[in-house]
């Protein structure tokens, strides 16, 4: 057998144990040789000296050597008892990370999955919002009323700025352009009809999303983090009943709502510039305003509004129950569901403005 | 243990010496009054029913609320006059692991540990990890190096947390309810595990805990409150000869005749 024996110092500490790992290293062992540690002198030792017996248990076992540690006594005995298992197996390494087909592939299932998920947590919504009230199993009005309140109320300041400043802001681009040709009082018509088409439910939406969907996130993340998810289900309640459906509602209602407020601050903000900058009189300018007014025009405004606000509430509670892992999960999620919100805005915009170019 | 080491723990006088403690959430008192002193190298058990201001305790002793009256000595440093980095100061010299563990959820329990030895320790890399490894054995854990918290169950987490909060070999170790949740088997290891921190690493420990086979296990002394005030300071002996109805009360097992609504 081809052993080597090392004396341990008398107290091993930090400065002893690193001494006792240098000569080690700096003699070597070879492959297959055990290395005995010798503790019959040692009378102490602290966690500093024991971390460095744990990097050079590893080193010896990185040369494909044994370890063994000889005549410890009491204290250091019990000591050495603890770190055994540091001491006799190797360092398990870090989880290796998945290349890039791997990664791709995850990605895919996830993808899939997160469809599932969704569908299903589509089907418990519809049914706790829609069908369940009908059949009588509870619909809970209280928590629908404060989340119109948060939702709807508390929005309706910073609704109204965004859309009054958005409407100065297109009065003041349009008056640009139209005013070379003499046709100012066309702005009016431009302000009326892109509010009522576009602008206002665009806008108000992405305002929305930002408080509301970011909040709803937050909140069912957080929920679901704390295990208080788990405990509505353990009670036999159901997140979509308790906590979705009141939101559904409320949203749907205060979203048109707001999108209103937004179409009126925005053609008010349009007509304060058409008023003082561009010196109309006030029933010239409106005249010119109603008439642009068109039915179509302002329910299509209020259509998307609807269906904005379905998309945020579900964006929102979808990310939310997603989440895994602690406060980081919470804010990634909330990231991520403000981010879908204005992506889907968009694009849900863009399919409206292409059904109505090429079909009506 | 390096002899530095025993010298420094070896000087006299309590660790923590706390004098007319008041503690206010508000308007709501919590702590009233409250005095006594922890001695070194002691396991110092805090117990008082659900809702008695332990954990507010604990937040005091540790610089974490600041306290409304009195004074609160941690080695001989009063801490109620320090600044942010005054208490910083003082906070690198003790550990404290929480009731509900207080892990980072988005760092493996190995790097929960690292964290402090990055941030204070200047210590070279290869040393970090092998105090991290170390440390994960002490409180048995040696296999969880890189998992992350949420993968843990609560009686690891609670461990987890123990490892990080003695990362950086703090003289004073505070424990808030290490206990809690656990089957008997898991708990009386942990008691062993903070009897061994106490006599391998030369520790001072308070502890908060109801739990009474634990509470005769581990402590030297203990402390005990009721409506946030000190209604006993003592060994566990002492406690069980007292006279207090309180006291007797818990160490008899006696229930309220109702409970009480007391505090709310
Ligand atoms: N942040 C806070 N704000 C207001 N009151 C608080 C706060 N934290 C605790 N309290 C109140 O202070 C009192 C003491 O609480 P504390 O958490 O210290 O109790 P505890 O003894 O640790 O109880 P437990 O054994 O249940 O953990 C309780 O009445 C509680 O309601
Ligand atoms: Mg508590």
């Amino acid at each position: 057998m081809n052993e080597k024996r090392i004396q341990c110092p008398k107290h091993l500490d930090q400065e002893s144990g690193r001494g006792l790992v240098e000569q080690i290293r700096s003699e070597g062992v070879a492959p297959r040789q055990t290395l005995v540690l010798d503790f019959s002198e040692t009378e102490d030792m602290d966690t500093r000296g024991g971390a460095w017996l744990i990097e050079l248990a590893n080193y010896v076992k990185a040369q494909n050597a044994d370890f063994d540690l000889a005549g410890p006594k009491g204290h250091v005995a019990e000591f050495l008892g603890l770190l055994r298992p540091s001491l006799v197996s190797m360092p398990e390494t870090p989880p290796e990370r998945p290349g890039v087909f791997e990664q791709a592939g995850e990605a895919t299932l996830n993808t899939i999955g997160e469809f599932k998920e969704f569908y299903h947590f589509l089907v418990d919504t519809i049914y706790w919002t829609v069908l369940a009230p009908f059949e009588g199993r509870g619909f809970r009005w209280g928590s629908f009323l404060d989340e119109l309140h948060e939702m709807g109320v508390r929005a309706l300041k910073i609704t109204f700025l965004m859309n009054f400043l958005l409407g100065m802001i297109v009065a003041m681009l349009s008056a640009a352009q139209l005013q070379l040709f003499g046709a100012s009082i066309y702005v009016a018509d431009l302000v009326m009809v892109a509010f009522a088409r576009e602008l206002a439910a665009v806008m108000t939406a992405v305002v929305v999303s930002a408080r509301t969907g970011a909040a709803i996130a937050a909140e069912l993340a957080t929920m679901k983090v704390q295990e208080e998810l788990d405990a509505l289900r353990g009670m036999g309640l159901h997140a979509a009943q308790f906590l979705v459906a009141p939101k559904v509602l409320a949203l749907v209602i205060a979203l048109p709502l707001l999108t209103g407020l937004g179409m009126l601050a925005g053609i008010g903000g349009g007509a304060v510039w058409g008023l003082v900058v561009l010196e109309f009189r006030p029933d010239i300018w409106f005249n010119q305003t109603l008439n642009a007014a068109m039915f179509s025009d302002i329910f299509q405004g209020f259509f998307k509004a609807f269906v904005f606000a379905i998309v945020i509430v579900l964006i929102g509670c979808h990310n939310g129950l997603r989440v895994t892992g602690g406060a980081r999960g919470v804010g990634l999620m909330t990231t991520r569901a403000v981010v879908m919100d204005i992506f889907f805005i968009v694009f849900i915009d863009m399919i409206f403005a292409a059904f109505f170019y090429y079909i009506l | 243990m390096a002899k530095k080491l025993k010298e420094q723990k070896n000087a006299n006088g309590p660790v923590i010496r706390v004098r007319n403690l008041v503690a206010k959430y508000g308007d709501v008192t919590v702590l009233d009054n409250v005095t006594f002193d922890v001695p070194r190298n002691e396991i110092y058990v805090i117990l008082g029913a659900s809702g008695c201001g332990k954990t507010t305790l604990l937040k005091h002793l540790t610089g974490l609320i600041p306290a409304t009256n009195g004074t609160i000595e941690i080695s001989g440093q009063n801490i109620t006059g320090m600044d942010e980095e005054q208490l910083a100061g003082m906070q690198r010299n003790i550990g404290i692991a929480f009731q509900n563990s207080g892990l980072f959820n988005s760092m493996t329990v190995g790097d929960n540990v690292a964290l402090p030895l990055r941030e204070y320790g200047n210590m070279e890399p290869r040393l970090v990890n092998a105090v991290v490894r170390l440390k994960l054995s002490l409180v048995g854990l040696a296999n969880a190096e890189y998992k992350l918290p949420s993968e843990l169950s609560g009686g690891m987490r609670k461990r987890a947390g123990l490892a990080r909060a003695i990362a950086l070999d703090p003289p004073i170790v505070f424990f808030d309810e290490p206990s809690a949740g656990l089957d008997p088997i898991m708990a009386s290891g942990l008691d062993d595990l903070i009897l061994n921190l106490k006599h391998l690493l030369g520790i001072s420990l308070i502890i908060v805990t109801h739990e009474l086979d634990s509470i005769r296990k581990i402590a030297d002394r203990i402390l005990m409150l009721d409506q946030g005030r000190v209604i006993f300071t003592g060994t566990v002996r002492e406690a069980e000869q007292s006279e207090h109805d309180r006291v007797r009360q818990f160490f008899e097992r006696r229930p309220d005749e109702h409970i009480t609504q007391r505090n709310i």
